[in-house]
């Protein structure tokens, strides 16, 4: 009779490649959220909403601390300026300095447009779910200028309360998210991420354009640009609150 | 020759013919009364549903219905409205904004959506102002009042002369804000328009969410929805030359409607089984007679009549049974009908099951054409068509065989 050690340690041999590329990925997309926000993030971001007849920009500052708390305060243009969106991981909150007001938004109104944008209040609410709700796995590997691009396909755990049928992301051998594409439940694309530009900010190579269009609708799309940004500085323990949302100390 | 014959077979034998003359016409009243009184239920059901708020039809943008967007919007309703209220089935129209917001107090907050409506012309096209179970409904010179329903009332711990924060997003996608007084509460009976609408004056919506003179959605009602249905094509040429489409009711409650053509085809096998019964018994009635009378058919045949004129006579003696039970059935059926469509009929005791529907617990059978002749019309053809049977019976006869038959 074999020793049983000698049959686990079969098992694990036989077993380890896939783990190791599994790993890959949810390492690839663990160092891409890293990039993206870091242990803290503050930076200054600028939105172009486009619609067929219209489009309109807008410039907000945004802070991030670890995966759950969220401030966006609008700067510009006047009429929007004021406004902010509070996320933590208990709820997301707005103000507005017309009403001067803060309100908690019902769970029915999150996959509602976050200021007129093709981005829902869950895609700032939810934005780590990626890591949490989804197993992630590689299905594609290219070169490009110098850099590894993979493809990971992300398909959401059993049960997991998930609107997506599946995401494929693209992120670079540096952790720099390079798109993201959603499908719905008969995987169909709906709407699509793509990183327009890297280019170094706050020390560190980072997605400064990002575009999403929705695959329904040509036409119709939000481009982000990170303007400046600071990483993994200290923040006031403040930052994240409902009182600081009201009445800004920052 | 033929017909006389038949006529007085038929009277040969006046307790049979009577108890057969009775049958049909009990048949044809009670199809006529039932179908009259589910026609005018389902008017009733119709009308009230529609009354309520979504009007007997409506006129949109393009593409309106399948994604409301606060952007697609009429640009002139009042022009619209003035070749709307010209046709006669147009009793009245309305002019509507309407999107989607976040509405707070305190610390609650729910989405729902928000209308803005006319108070002069809203009340003409819909009810909901006459379900206000406190306060009042929105009138001339109102500002920042607003109506909730009784559930997001409660959802939203509101009351009368409360006030209410409405967060949403204006055309261009800015932030819209405005607090709200609460001057009415209303209780329609319908859970979802209950939670999930609020009413404020048209100019208020228009300002809050930079809509200008525009509104999203005309909405319209007749004295009754046939008016309406049967205007249709007008109403869809108007929509047409501003650019706009027509939403018939169907398509504005496709849920109503459905659960409506569902009875209606429980219906039809009920009438149909009561039909076939009908059709069974004459035709049992008749094959009798038929054999009874085999050997006077033969002598019949012996003197010079052909088989085919004595199965035509047969044939007749049933039409002549049915045409006579069809006539008085329909008119003690069509009399009956028109005394309850006076009266009404009381259902006392099934109030909150028509409440579900928003009807009135009385209701009134609609006697028309359709009611009046659809069950006897299908009574006669179905008793001519079960006539083949003692044709072919009586055209098979052999004068010698049938004289001596037993």
């Amino acid at each position: 009779m074999r020793h049983p050690l000698t049959i686990i340690a079969l098992v694990a041999a036989c077993a380890m490649p896939t783990q190791a590329f599994a790993a890959d990925a949810d390492a690839l997309l663990r160092a891409a959220f890293d990039n993206w926000r870091a242990k803290s993030s503050q930076t200054e971001i600028a939105m172009i909403v486009h619609r067929p007849d219209w489009q309109r920009s807008m410039q907000m500052k945004a802070w991030t601390q670890g995966d759950d708390e969220a401030l966006v305060r609008f700067v510009a243009p006047a009429k929007d300026a004021g406004n902010a969106t509070l996320k933590k991981s208990d709820g997301t909150w707005v103000f507005n300095p017309k009403l001067n007001q803060v309100i908690k938004l019902p769970a029915s109104m999150l996959a509602q447009s976050w200021m007129g944008s093709d981005f829902s209040y869950n895609d700032l609410s939810k934005s780590n779910e990626v890591l949490t709700d989804y197993t992630h796995k590689i299905i594609g590997e290219t070169k490009k200028d110098g850099h590894t691009v993979y493809t990971i396909e992300a398909i959401p755990k059993p049960g997991a309360p998930v609107v997506w049928g599946k995401l494929e992301i693209v992120v670079r051998d540096d952790g720099v998210m390079l798109g993201e594409t959603y499908f719905d439940q008969d995987m169909k694309t709906v709407r699509a991420m793509t990183t327009d530009k890297v280019s170094k900010i706050g020390g560190r190579e980072y997605p400064v354009i990002m575009t999403m269009t929705l695959a329904n609708e040509p036409g119709k799309w939000t481009r982000i640009e990170t303007k400046s940004g600071t990483f993994n500085t200290d923040m006031p323990g403040y930052l994240f609150t409902l009182s600081n949302l009201q009445n800004p100390r920052n | 020759m033929v017909v006389g014959l038949a006529w007085r077979n038929i009277w040969r034998q006046p307790h049979r013919t009577a108890l057969s003359l009775i049958s049909i016409a009990l048949a044809c009243t009670i199809t006529i009364f039932l179908l009259a009184l589910q026609l005018g239920a389902y008017g009733t059901m119709k009308e009230s549903v529609l009354r309520m708020l979504d009007g007997f039809a409506q006129v949109q943008p393009q593409g309106y219905a399948d994604d409301p967007d606060l952007r697609k919007s009429i640009v002139d309703p009042q022009a619209v409205m003035k070749q709307l209220d010209h046709l006669p089935a147009v009793s009245a129209s309305a002019p509507r904004a309407s999107t989607y917001v976040i509405l707070s107090n305190g610390p609650r907050s729910y989405g729902a959506a928000i209308f803005g409506v006319d108070p002069v012309r809203e009340p003409h096209v819909s009810t909901l102002g006459t379900t206000i179970t406190h306060g009042r409904y929105l009138k001339v010179g109102d500002s920042d009042a607003v109506v909730v329903g009784e559930g997001l009332a409660r959802n939203l711990k509101l009351s009368v002369g409360g006030n209410l924060t409405m967060l949403g997003a204006v055309r261009d996608g800015s932030v819209a804000a405005d607090v709200l007084k609460v001057v009415g509460i209303f209780a329609t009976g319908s859970s979802e328009v209950d939670r999930q609408v609020i009413e404020i004056p048209l100019a208020r919506f228009q300002n809050t969410f930079a809509l200008g003179k525009r509104v999203n959605t005309i909405a319209l009602v007749g004295h009754h929805l046939s008016d309406i249905q049967s205007a249709l094509p007008q109403l869809h040429r108007i929509a047409q030359n501003n650019g706009l489409v027509l939403r018939e009711w169907t398509k504005l409650q496709p849920a109503l409607h459905d659960v409506i053509l569902l009875d209606g085809s429980f219906s039809v096998m009920l009438y149909v089984s009561l039909i076939i019964i009908v059709v069974f018994i004459i035709l049992n009635t008749l094959l009798m007679s038929v054999l009874e009378r085999t050997r006077e058919f033969g002598m019949l045949m012996a003197i010079g009549m052909r088989p085919s004129q004595i199965g035509r006579m047969i044939w007749l003696e049933l039409l002549f049974l049915a045409g006579t039970g069809a006539a008085i059935g329909i008119a003690i059926g069509a009399a009956l009908t028109y005394w309850t469509a006076q009266k009404g009929l009381a259902f006392s005791g099934a109030e909150a099951l028509f409440q579900q529907w928003h009807m009135p617990s009385t209701l009134y059978p609609q006697l028309d054409a359709t009611s009046a002749l659809a069950g006897p019309l299908a009574i006669v053809l179905c008793i001519a068509i079960a006539g083949i049977v003692p044709y072919l019976r009586a055209r098979r006869l052999e004068p010698v065989s049938a004289m001596r038959a037993t």
